[in-house]
């Protein structure tokens, strides 16, 4: 059979594969696994768009909690009643329109995604003027005047106190629809014309310059598509846990997808969704070594952080024998499984795989 | 390819913020699970940060549940076991920690958690699987408002804010207030708007509140603040939030010359507070217990305990929290006569003075402790009882 056939047909498999996965997983998994797996699901979309920005267009960008920040409270005000707005609100009350706004969860959350994309537009405006070191300090900056806005505005997000009572969202289905579909855009956007622009610009960007690429406006869409996903995955955390507040996003959260996506391999899709899954997962997983142990017959107790420094020492180890993280930066794709099973390979043009 | 210096910024950056978040945790070591079969055992699960921003809080707070735990280990002739879980001071590792409590250690009944957010990403969770959860030191109305499953036992900020309102009108006879408030805190916002509101109607002026400045956590420099406030010459000064900022604060509006009285209110009890305001005068704040004072006969019991289980360790407010929202759990729990969940949340909706180390106890419909506030002063360098305000 032709290859490119075969390739379909594994797609389709594999699609068709995950709604099984997705549906059993819906039915058997218990309530828990179901809510690691969510968080992990809403970590691959932040590891994802945080790598289309610093892993394929190459900007040391640190302003992605903020945009979350921005998603997570655009969605959770659309969507919050009335009634609870009357409630939570009892400081100040909430300004005129916003009050009697109640939206359906899903035009919420899109949103929630064209509002941080929005503010990504406005911020990479000025700031993607800058270059490497000089950008990561500006995001940074940027990302917590955000919550230093929100924190202020005490009419419109109840500043401090936060925000509870957001309709909740519990289906696997949601939150995994979500980030298989982030996934397949960016590799489809990653694959384009566009694509191999960022790719030029994170390689050698006067060279890319000098090919004819306008490197502002390439840099600003990888910027405001990031943001664009990171408010989609900010709504989703939002809709998880019900209840959001200004410190959930300090720029501490961005390290931790930064963590992801170093993990993953920088440039690497494929990458950040396995580490995003293995870092929510292992967190909850290694719970045990902060309980008291009995290891032959030598008490050790419980000490809390230990999980923390398991995953630190795992981060020196890929650091230092992956230079480039797990996956570097390449992908998973069908070419390397018929290799490997001994589908015979045609004489192709050598489609761009990435390294 | 990709710089390499990147990487190693990057990591370099990671390795610095994973020892952050891990930092701060050590030394609490968790009660031996005892492995009896489960129907003989009543679990008590523990959400608190035990790691993260909070960590030192949640430290506090587990101690005092621990001291609980070894003097009352059992109830209704069953072992009582204690399950703790570290929720790293972030709002989805509370929610996945609340979870997992209810859904996979099954616990009868869940404390926790330092820190109101933590405790309102938790909430919805056991409301749902009808565990009841009892709050040591959330002082944020939300936490409980609308949620059935939510009480706790420390007061909240309309209270304190109320209380500390009354105190500078009918004791230090002020008729003008200025506040200067952590916009960060939710603590600091909620007490300086209770108190305003109180201000306001005790003293019949609707001008009473001269100023009100803000600043943020972190803040090091005062000045501005100060001198805005001072220029306005209020009776009193209110300014709730942490005591390291609070500190500085109150230091530096003395050193600025200004000797009205400056209110605040239970975060000032540290050490880290008292030692830059030692030399000064006049510093009035809230808390839930005084040891020279003890409210009640667990009070007492408490302070002694400690003392014993913790030496070189200062009594503080959040491990007698603690302290108390473990008996009142096991009290729960007997009036019930049984570890059905729901059972002990009827039996804890139905609190009434209820003695703990922390004041007597009575849950209102909202699932919120009214009860005694301690107001102290800061005189010759330490924490002195001024006086005990009883709920209206």
């Amino acid at each position: 059979m032709d290859r490119q056939k075969i390739k379909t047909f594994l797609t389709l498999g594999l699609v068709l594969l995950s709604c099984l996965v997705l549906f059993w997983g819906e039915q058997y998994l218990g309530k828990f696994s179901t809510r690691v797996l969510n968080l992990a699901a809403i970590f691959v979309i932040l590891g994802a768009s945080m790598n289309l920005v610093l892993g394929f267009t190459g900007m040391f960008s640190l302003g992605h909690a903020g945009f979350m920040c921005v998603g997570a409270y655009v969605s959770a005000i659309l969507t919050m009643s009335p009634e609870s707005k009357e409630m939570i609100y009892f400081m100040e009350p909430i300004i005129s329109p916003l009050d009697k706004i109640h939206w359906p969860v899903f035009p919420a959350i899109l949103t929630a995604g064209l509002v941080a994309a929005f503010f990504g537009f406005l911020i990479g405006f000025p700031a993607l003027r800058l270059r490497d070191d000089y950008l990561a300090i500006a995001t940074l900056g940027f990302g917590e005047i955000i919550r230093i806005i929100v924190t202020n505005t005490i009419s419109i997000t109840n500043g401090s106190l936060g925000l509870k009572n957001i309709p909740p969202i519990k289906s696997l289905w949601v939150y995994w629809g979500f980030a298989i579909a982030t996934i397949w855009i960016l590799k489809q956007l990653i694959n384009s014309s566009w694509g191999y622009a960022f790719k030029a610009i994170r390689d050698n960007e006067i060279a890319a310059e000098a090919m004819g690429i306008d490197i502002f406006k390439h840099k600003l869409m990888s910027f405001t598509i990031g943001a664009f996903f990171a408010g989609l995955a900010g709504a989703l955390m939002g809709h998880l846990i019900t209840s959001v507040d200004p410190t959930m996003f300090r720029f501490l959260f961005t390290f931790q997808i930064l963590l992801i996506i170093v993990l993953g391999g920088l440039g690497s899709l494929t990458g950040s969704v396995i580490a995003g899954v293995l870092v929510t997962v292992m967190m909850e997983v290694l719970r045990f070594v902060e309980q008291p142990m009995n290891l032959f017959g030598l008490q050790i107790p419980g000490i809390p952080g230990m999980r923390m420094v398991i995953f630190a020492l795992l981060l020196l180890v890929v650091i230092l024998f992956y230079r480039q993280g797990l996956m570097g930066t390449r992908e998973f794709n069908w070419d390397w499984v018929l290799d490997k099973v001994g589908v015979g390979r045609r004489k192709e043009k050598g489609v761009g795989v990435d390294g | 390819m990709f710089k390499k210096k990147y990487f190693t910024l990057i990591a370099l950056l990671l390795v610095a913020a994973m020892a952050l978040a891990g930092c701060g945790g050590g030394g609490a070591e968790k009660k031996e699970a005892a492995k009896d079969s489960a129907s003989d055992v009543i679990k008590i699960g523990v959400f608190e940060p035990l790691t993260g921003t909070n960590a030192a809080g949640g430290e506090m707070t587990v101690e005092g549940i621990k001291l609980a735990n070894q003097l009352f280990p059992e109830v209704n002739g069953k072992k009582v076991e204690l399950v703790i879980v570290d929720n790293k001071s972030e709002k989805q590792e509370a929610a996945n920690a609340v979870e997992r409590l209810v859904s996979k250690d099954k616990v009868n009944v869940i404390i926790g958690s330092y820190g109101s957010s933590l405790s309102m990403a938790g909430g919805p969770i056991a409301k749902e699987a009808g565990i009841p959860v009892i709050g040591c030191s959330p002082t944020n109305p939300a936490v409980t408002l609308g949620n059935d499953y939510y009480f706790r036992v420390c007061f909240i900020d309309p209270f304190q804010g109320t209380v500390m309102a009354n105190y500078a009108v009918e004791k230090l006879g002020a008729k003008t207030a200025a506040i200067i408030q952590d916009v960060q805190q939710d603590y600091s916002v909620g007490l300086s708007n209770y108190f305003e509101k109180a201000f306001k109607k005790l003293t019949n002026n609707e001008n009473a509140i001269v100023a009100k400045v803000n600043y943020n956590t972190g803040d090091k420099d005062f000045s501005s603040q100060l001198t805005t406030v001072k220029a306005k010459n209020p009776d009193v000064i209110f300014a709730p939030g942490n005591f390291l900022e609070c500190g500085i604060l109150v230091e530096k509006a003395r050193e600025l010359g200004i000797t009205v009285p400056i209110l605040g209110g239970d975060t000032w009890e540290a050490e880290e507070f008292l030692s830059r305001v030692k030399n000064t005068k006049d510093i009035y704040f809230s808390t839930h217990f005084d040891a020279d004072h003890p409210v009640t006969e667990m009070s007492t019991k408490f302070m002694e305990e400690y003392k014993k289980a913790y030496p070189g360790k200062q009594v503080n407010a959040f491990g007698a929290l603690g302290f108390d929202a473990y008996i009142l759990a096991l009290d729960a729990i007997k009036r019930a006569g049984s570890a059905d969940p729901q059972a002990i949340r009827d039996a804890l909706a139905a609190t009434k003075d209820f003695q703990g180390a922390t004041g007597i106890i009575t849950l209102d419909a909202n699932g919120d402790a009214t009860k005694t506030a301690i107001i102290k002063k800061v005189v010759d360098g330490k924490f002195a009882y001024e006086g005990k305000v009883e709920p209206k």
